[in-house]
């Protein structure tokens, strides 16, 4: 059922899961460093409990401070070891580091954690931990390939990154209703098979990031883009071109490149 | 580029959306239960947006696209094949009870690791105590703290409540919590170093061993047998029993980690190791008590005969518990129903 084959990017390594209906898809897996910073972020929300817990102890026995010292050694102890278990199980996966960092534990099945796999991974810190400052855990995250410390690698679970993804809107550029490179399909067909989805990727980023732009940036860059593709790949007629400006050159390429294949080849 | 992307997306929009909503609806519900119209509308969204994905999955043109749908179709996958379990079976403070039967019924189902972690803390304990008994020189390596090297002046300290701070309910109360919480640690660590195949495991129960051995000896050559089983034994039956238990834990994790990856059960094995463990802590809680508030008293307070009568009691009641509480016949039936335990 799951697949642990990687591919692994330039930037972060990948989980693909094969469900059982032959779909595959990919979990973007957290690195060591986001993994310490949400770490880092708990043990500080923990010590500060504690310290909280401690000082209302503190003052409930002031009376007896060998009980409150009692009282707060177990305390920290627990909450310690129960922070991230139970945050984990009830969270679906998730600490309050991690959801800061768009982290979560999951099952490598791809499934939620259970509640059982959050205690066990998390008890086993005590190993992770070792020598000091996780060196053992660290050492393990580096050697896996799917990024499990020691105690990830007995409970079964992974970290996954889950920065959010917004749901793709239509570009505002698609919209237009005529788009004068169909005229010329031949350089159209030329264009649309020989531009490289980065390039198509890098027209479609520039069109998209159109306002965020200062107007000199955007005036350098669409020429530049426009230039490329014109002298490089698909050589419209030069009296077409004159007519058009930098960003409407990109944008009927983009239509070409991303748009309705059928429309430019009943027109041709 | 063969994929019109322009218009795949605006055909499919609309049951990402609904898929999108479905979702939202159903993590924001403490029960995540579907009705029957509901679970039939995730796996055909499910399916067609899957579908969806297979169709933008190659080639790097929709890159974003690909990620949405991916994350889309992992949000629908989890909800479709994982049961969660029911919130009402994990707020049951029975359930939570049962703890003290299925304690020493996992206890004596997996009694073959308790006796591996007792016969490697024997071994230990043979090592420590003959190399005292015929090399006294080793005392010095094998005790790294003075006080356990000069049992005369310990026990005359310890009798006369000399270099001792606790002389209230008090200083007890904080020295068990520290006693538990160190204890705890240890013994956690023992279980846990399973993971490294059971090595780790061995030469902390080990050295543990070498440790118990070579105090019992060098003390008992001295004369200080009697002082000695009255000072340690009040906690010890508890303590060392739960470390042991640890070792047994340990091994039993190694033992996972060494089976194939098919032949695994891992899902009831680490509830095992778990029961172990939280039983284990159980333990070590008493142990804690009776060591802060009953151990450190001697002879003038408390006669020795008492103190090791009252550990005799002990450890018939922890026997008593590890052995008949519980159902009896789980031995029997899990061997029947499953023979690859046996292998």
């Amino acid at each position: 059922m799951t697949d642990t084959q990687l591919t692994r990017a330039s930037t972060a390594a990948e989980l693909t899961i094969a469900t059982p209906e032959g779909v595959l898809f990919r979990l973007p897996l957290a690195g060591p460093a986001s993994r310490l910073y949400a770490m880092l972020l708990d043990t500080a929300i923990v010590l500060g409990t504690v310290n909280g817990v401690g000082l209302l102890v503190y003052w409930i026995f002031s009376k007896a401070p060998g009980f409150g010292l009692m009282v707060i050694t177990l305390a920290e102890f627990a909450i310690g070891f129960a922070y991230s278990a139970l945050l984990e199980g009830l969270w679906n996966g998730q600490t309050i580091g991690k959801r800061l960092f768009h982290l979560r534990v999951i099952d490598q099945d791809g499934l939620p954690l259970r509640i059982e796999q959050a205690w066990v991974r998390n008890l086993m810190r005590v190993v992770d931990a070792l020598p000091f400052a996780y060196l053992v855990g660290g050492l393990s995250v580096l050697s896996s390939p799917i990024m499990q410390r020691f105690g990830d690698r007995v409970a079964g679970t992974l970290v996954v990154r889950q920065t959010p993804v917004a749901a793709p809107v239509e570009e505002f550029w698609m919209q237009q209703k005529y788009n004068s490179f169909m005229d010329y399909p031949v350089i159209a067909m030329k264009l649309r098979r020989s531009a490289t989805p980065e390039l198509a990727t890098l027209i479609q980023d520039a069109l998209r990031r159109r306002n965020e732009l200062a107007a000199y940036a955007r005036r350098e860059i669409y020429r530049e883009l426009a230039t490329y593709l014109q002298s490089e790949i698909s050589p419209f007629p030069d009296e077409l071109v004159e007519k058009l400006s930098d960003e409407q050159y990109l944008i009927n390429a983009s239509g070409i490149l991303f748009g309705d294949q059928r429309r430019s080849r009943v027109q041709g | 580029m063969i994929l019109d992307l322009e218009r795949f997306q605006a055909q499919a929009r609309p049951r990402w959306r609904d898929l999108e909503s479905l979702l939202a609806s159903l993590e924001s519900r403490p029960d995540r239960l579907l009705n029957l119209a509901e679970a039939e509308q995730l796996q055909e969204l499910y399916a067609q947006t899957a579908a969806d994905l297979n169709r933008v999955a190659h080639g790097a043109l929709a890159h974003e696209l690909r990620q949405y749908l991916e994350r889309l179709v992992a949000r629908a996958y989890a909800e479709l094949y994982y049961a969660l379990p029911m919130r009402s079976e994990i707020w049951q403070p029975h359930r939570w009870l049962r703890i003290f039967t299925v304690f020493p019924e996992t206890f004596r189902r997996h009694s073959r690791y308790f006796a591996l972690a007792v016969s490697i803390t024997l071994l230990g304990c043979a090592f420590g105590g003959l190399a005292v008994r015929y090399d006294p020189a080793s005392v010095d390596v094998l005790l790294p703290a003075d006080y356990l090297r000069n049992p005369g002046q310990r026990v005359h300290e310890e009798e006369q409540g000399l270099g001792r701070h606790l002389d209230s309910a008090q200083t007890e109360a904080a020295f068990s919590a520290q006693l538990i919480r160190h204890n705890i640690q240890v013994a956690l660590l023992a279980a846990a170093l399973g993971v490294t195949f059971g090595i780790g495991t061995a030469l902390l129960l080990f050295e543990n061993g070498v440790l118990l051995g070579a105090v019992a000896v060098h003390y008992t050559q001295r004369g200080f047998g009697l002082f000695m089983t009255a000072w340690l034994l009040p906690h010890g039956v508890f303590e060392i029993p739960s470390i042991l238990i640890a070792g047994q834990a340990g091994f039993y994790l190694a033992r996972l980690l060494l089976r194939r990856r098919e032949d695994r059960d891992v899902r009831q094995s680490m509830r095992e190791w778990l029961v172990l463990v939280a039983g284990l802590a159980m333990m070590l809680v008493w142990a804690g008590v009776m060591e802060a508030f009953f151990s450190q008293h001697h002879a003038p307070v408390l006669p020795y005969g008492f103190k090791v009568a009252v550990a005799a009691a002990e450890l018939v009641l922890l026997t008593i518990y590890l052995l008949m509480i519980g159902r009896r016949e789980i031995d029997t039936e899990m061997r029947s129903s499953v023979p690859s335990e046996n292998r």
